[in-house]
């Protein structure tokens, strides 16, 4: 295979494909639109379906059914959306159905939207957030075997920037250990047959087979969660060993990050970088370590301050996490302003270390 | 290189073509299309780099060497992301508006115009690309042409040979590497 041009949400189509994808279902809205398009134009050649719902409801509530047969199915919208998606994704999770959700986010990094969620329940949202396009081929196909592995709905935290940028790249398909049977599946078997199958949030199961129960099943899979929160965790630092100084980011902002670290490290600033990988389970154990002995943690996200507060739990020291981000739309409103520009940052976290440890951030 | 324009004038495909041409000729590539909710008539950029190497720039492109415009609506989007002594290449069928850069050289082309003489008004994105590869000689004009002809969908295949004809148009209205992008020895690399 050669290195061929593709966008964004071209690739990010193929590696789902790649990874069994055989139903997608949306809405369009800018920037998730190139996905929805990419994927009704390669899904049908792979013996896949690919509808354009009426929706965002409809179109998340179609891929739910169709994770329910088994199928690998996934949805996505940019975060306008995913708000109209919030009651099914909460409703896989109480399920245990495996439903991957691409969130091509806009101009504002939506943390608490992706992690935290509005649906009922104990449940979480396995959440990748790629830095770059090859970054989000690989965890496309990782999604798949991750809500498959744990039968639960997981997220690809994309935004504008990775839905529209086009590099040259190769989609190639990545190996994963084997999964277990789907002997949940829905199969059509009808009621009276004695073998039909039953999905059901409460988990009674059925007269002459009792399930269950909400509080046994709800339990069990909050259990599930605490194990993924244990094992699950993603995560890349760099230079954060002899570190004063550790900048945190997610996403497409990390790669400014690590570019003016970079350049401070190399004027001899005792700086370096950590990103969370995945967002939920954060990798909180990591971050603790990498900021040991820092006089600074420096939050760069673009809104007013949603992941300081993991950030905040979990760095070795709370009183010297800092906010460095902000809300920062361009005139559209669609994808990010001017805050994601490397002279901007590296505005910001020099004047934070000139302010010291001692200044305090508004919140 | 940035571009910009307004919705309607071909500006992403001119963009896309450069990049799959420069990629065709072995080069490193990354796109960045910048647009709204609208279609006709709104802003309509985009940013190309190109390297001969696996490229580190940021999807945000500051500095940049040269630009392309098709329209001035959004010029002063682009104007401050330009170093001083840029390329210009300004449609100057539309484009009236000073450039607004230190010691920029501008390369005023009638595209419009040119395109109108082609029977192909539409096609007067593709004439000011002609034009751009052939100042500053970073692709071909030949690997040009391949890059549309991969690029049209098929159910616009009339407008393959228009579309030729306005890349060429644009490429023998301009003196040929007047603002070359390579160095002489690379355009020798790249077989040309």
């Amino acid at each position: 295979m050669t290195r061929r041009l593709l966008q964004g949400s071209e690739a990010v189509a193929e590696a789902a494909i790649a990874s069994g994808c055989r139903f997608f279902s949306g809405y369009p809205m800018l920037p998730f639109t190139e996905l929805l398009e990419s994927m009704a134009k390669k899904l049908p050649a792979a013996g896949g379906v690919c509808i354009s719902a009426e929706s965002e409801i409809e179109a998340v509530n179609m891929a739910l059914g169709a994770a329910a047969t088994g199928a690998r199915a996934a949805t996505g919208s940019c975060g306008q959306g995913l708000a109209l998606m919030q009651e099914a994704i909460a409703e896989s999770a109480l399920n245990e159905l495996p439903l991957v959700v691409f969130n091509m986010a806009r101009g504002q990094q939506d943390y608490f939207q992706a992690t935290r969620g509005g649906g009922w329940g104990d449940y979480r949202t396995i959440t990748l957030a790629p830095k770059d396009v090859p970054e989000a081929v690989a965890h496309t196909q990782l999604l798949f075997d991750l809500a498959d592995r744990h039968r639960t709905p997981a997220l690809l935290y994309g935004d504008y920037v990775i839905a529209h940028t086009s590099v040259g790249i190769e989609v190639a398909p990545l190996a994963f250990p084997p999964l277990p049977e789907k002997d949940w599946a829905l199969d059509g078997t009808m009621s009276g047959t004695g073998r039909a199958r039953q999905i059901w949030t409460w988990a009674r199961g059925k007269p002459n087979t009792p399930g269950p129960g909400p509080n046994l099943a709800w339990q069990a899979i909050a259990d599930k969660y605490a194990e993924i929160e244990r094992t699950e965790a993603r995560c890349e630092a760099e230079g954060t060993d002899d570190a004063e100084v550790v900048v945190v980011s997610f996403g497409t902002t990390a790669v400014f990050v690590d570019r003016v670290v970079e350049e401070l490290r190399a004027e001899g600033v005792r700086i370096g970088s950590f990103r969370p990988v995945t967002l939920w389970p954060f990798p909180g154990a990591a971050l603790a370590e990498a900021t040991e002995g820092c006089r600074l943690v420096l939050v760069y996200e673009l809104n007013a301050g949603q992941m300081v507060d993991d950030v905040r739990i979990h760095a070795a020291d709370r009183s010297a996490v800092r906010s460095i981000g902000g809300v920062s739309q361009d005139a559209s409103g669609m994808r990010q302003g001017d805050l994601l520009a490397a002279d901007e940052l590296r505005q910001r976290v020099r004047r934070a270390l000139a302010d010291g440890p001692a200044a305090r951030s508004a919140r | 290189m940035l571009f910009t324009g307004v919705g309607g004038q071909g500006v992403q495909i001119a963009a896309r073509t450069l990049a799959t041409a420069a990629m065709d000729e072995g080069r490193h590539v990354m796109l960045v299309p910048r647009y709204g909710g609208g279609m006709r008539g709104g802003m309509t950029n985009a940013e190309v780099t190109v390297g001969d190497r696996p490229l580190r720039a940021l999807p945000v492109a500051t500095d940049c060497w040269s630009a392309y415009a098709m329209d001035p609506s959004y010029w002063s989007t682009v104007r401050p992301h330009l170093r001083p002594g840029a390329v210009v290449v300004v449609n100057a069928s539309l484009v009236d508006v000073e450039v607004g850069v230190e010691g920029a050289t501008v390369f005023s082309v009638e595209a419009g115009a040119i395109a109108d003489g082609l029977g192909a008004p539409m096609a007067a994105g593709f004439v000011l690309l002609g034009a751009y590869a052939s100042l500053t000689g970073l692709v071909g004009v030949e690997t040009l042409v391949g890059a549309m002809r991969q690029l049209v969908p098929p159910y616009r295949t009339q407008h393959l040979e228009a579309n030729e004809r306005a890349l060429r148009a644009g490429a023998a209205a301009v003196t040929p590497l007047a603002a070359p992008a390579w160095a002489a020895g690379d355009l020798e690399r790249a077989g040309r």
